[in-house]
């Protein structure tokens, strides 16, 4: 399979912010040797090559559907990236715990399948907020079933998602990944009946596309994107609090009334 | 440049909500239309001959361009270079646009910058962190950029 290696390079060396980089120990398949390498973390992709300065990449490891687990077998500070049966196991030493930890940590947040789970979640945290802001009551059971919002992050990893928290939770205790606790804390607060997360096994696989053209801007500038995006949902919330102060007037005028009873 | 061929071909053979048969044209001069069987998986978009098991290639979507060439025919360019574009016909108007949002959609970046805007606003909201229960707050891959540092207090400055 052909993997267009010119794109890699370019996303690697484009502005947008590089997760995490440093020298780490890379274990040869072969001899069983380590070799110093200069690891690049960026999105779902480790890049590596021999230093820093380097022109030329040795490699990458697309990082989707793998686990991480940290491993003191045959070295100290080790840690694995274990793709599953049939598929390969990375394995990598740092030269300190504190090395190991922070790699351990980046890479069990960096697959695409991890931030579209978090992303989901947090839009729903998101609606909430504002329901709660808006009209003063709890409402969020209702808004937290509305399809239709949510619906455009499910692309294409609702049945994948679901496959990686299944896969989190057979692996072993150093590496149940945030993202496999996550709908599960969440749910936690909520009754289990009214959990949208059932979307995640319901979404059909041939179903109908998510419904697009609600997120108000598709662009490539944050500082205007977040603007504006601010600015759209703004609206909501001051018609919500506008409402809502509307009906707490309502309700204070009806209470005057019947203040004192004359027979 | 050496890459975990065979686990990248397992990731192509995942389901996915987006895969269907369209006519695909290299940025090639002299590329022709060829029937591919087109899938997005995460943010990688494979090609397969029809009934292939093994793509024939994968195409990483970030740092591309996504347009509407006409009613049912989208493009992607790559690497900033805005004439070499790979083109994609679909059956239907509606295709071509579910297409063009899905992978728009796809893109890590896209996400990112979704999940950067959700926290900031529910911190806005609630006063609170929502990655701190996760104990990923203070991940690089999550800060908030330089930006956004007029929202609030606590938004930590990437350099």
């Amino acid at each position: 399979m052909k993997l267009h290696e010119k794109i890699l390079t370019h996303y690697l060396s484009c502005t947008s912010p590089v997760d995490k980089e440093g020298y780490l120990y890379k274990k040869k398949e072969r001899n069983a040797t380590y070799q110093r390498r200069w690891f690049v973390l960026k999105a779902n992709l480790l890049f590596y090559q021999e230093r820093p300065a380097d022109r030329h990449l040795l490699g990458v490891i697309v990082l989707e559907r793998c686990a991480v687990r940290r491993a003191e077998s045959d070295a100290q500070f080790a840690f694995s990236l274990v793709f599953g049966p049939g598929l390969k196991t990375y394995r990598f030493a740092a030269v300190d715990r504190q090395t190991q930890e922070s790699w351990v940590k980046a890479l069990l947040s960096a697959s695409h399948c991890y931030l579209s789970l978090l992303v989901r979640d947090l839009g729903r945290q998101y609606e909430e907020a504002k329901q709660q802001q808006g009209s003063g009551e709890s409402r969020s059971s209702v808004t937290a079933l509305k399809p239709s919002t949510y619906s455009f992050l499910f692309t294409a990893q609702g049945p994948t998602t679901a496959a990686v928290v299944r896969e989190g939770r057979s692996h072993s205790a150093s590496t149940v990944l945030q993202a496999s606790s996550i709908p599960t804390k969440v749910v936690a607060k909520k009754s289990p009946k009214l959990w949208p997360r059932r979307n995640a096994y319901v979404t059909p696989l041939n179903g109908p596309a998510p419904l697009y053209g609600e997120w108000p801007l598709v662009g490539f500038d944050p500082l205007e994107d977040f603007r504006k995006l601010h600015d759209y949902y703004g609206q909501e919330v001051k018609k919500a609090r506008e409402e809502w102060l509307r009906s707490r007037q309502a309700e204070e005028e009806r209470s005057d009334e019947d203040l004192i009873d004359l027979g | 440049m050496r890459f975990n061929e065979k686990e990248l071909v397992s990731l192509s053979r995942q389901p996915s909500e987006m895969a269907a048969e369209l006519g695909m044209r290299g940025p090639k001069k002299g590329d022709v239309v060829k029937k591919r069987l087109v899938k997005l998986v995460v943010n990688f978009l494979f090609y397969f001959r029809t009934d292939e098991e093994e793509p024939i290639g994968a195409l990483l979507l970030e740092q591309c361009r996504v347009e509407r060439e006409d009613s049912q025919t989208f493009s992607i360019a790559f690497l900033d270079e805005a004439e070499r574009k790979y083109l994609f016909e679909c059956d239907s108007e509606e295709q071509c646009g579910e297409w063009v949002d899905s992978i728009i959609k796809a893109s890590y970046e896209f996400m990112r910058k979704n999940l950067i805007f959700y926290r900031t606003e529910i911190h806005r909201l609630t006063g609170k962190d929502p990655l701190e229960q996760y104990g990923i707050s203070d991940e690089t891959r999550f800060q908030v950029s330089n930006g956004l540092q007029l929202m609030s207090p606590w938004v930590k400055y990437v350099a």
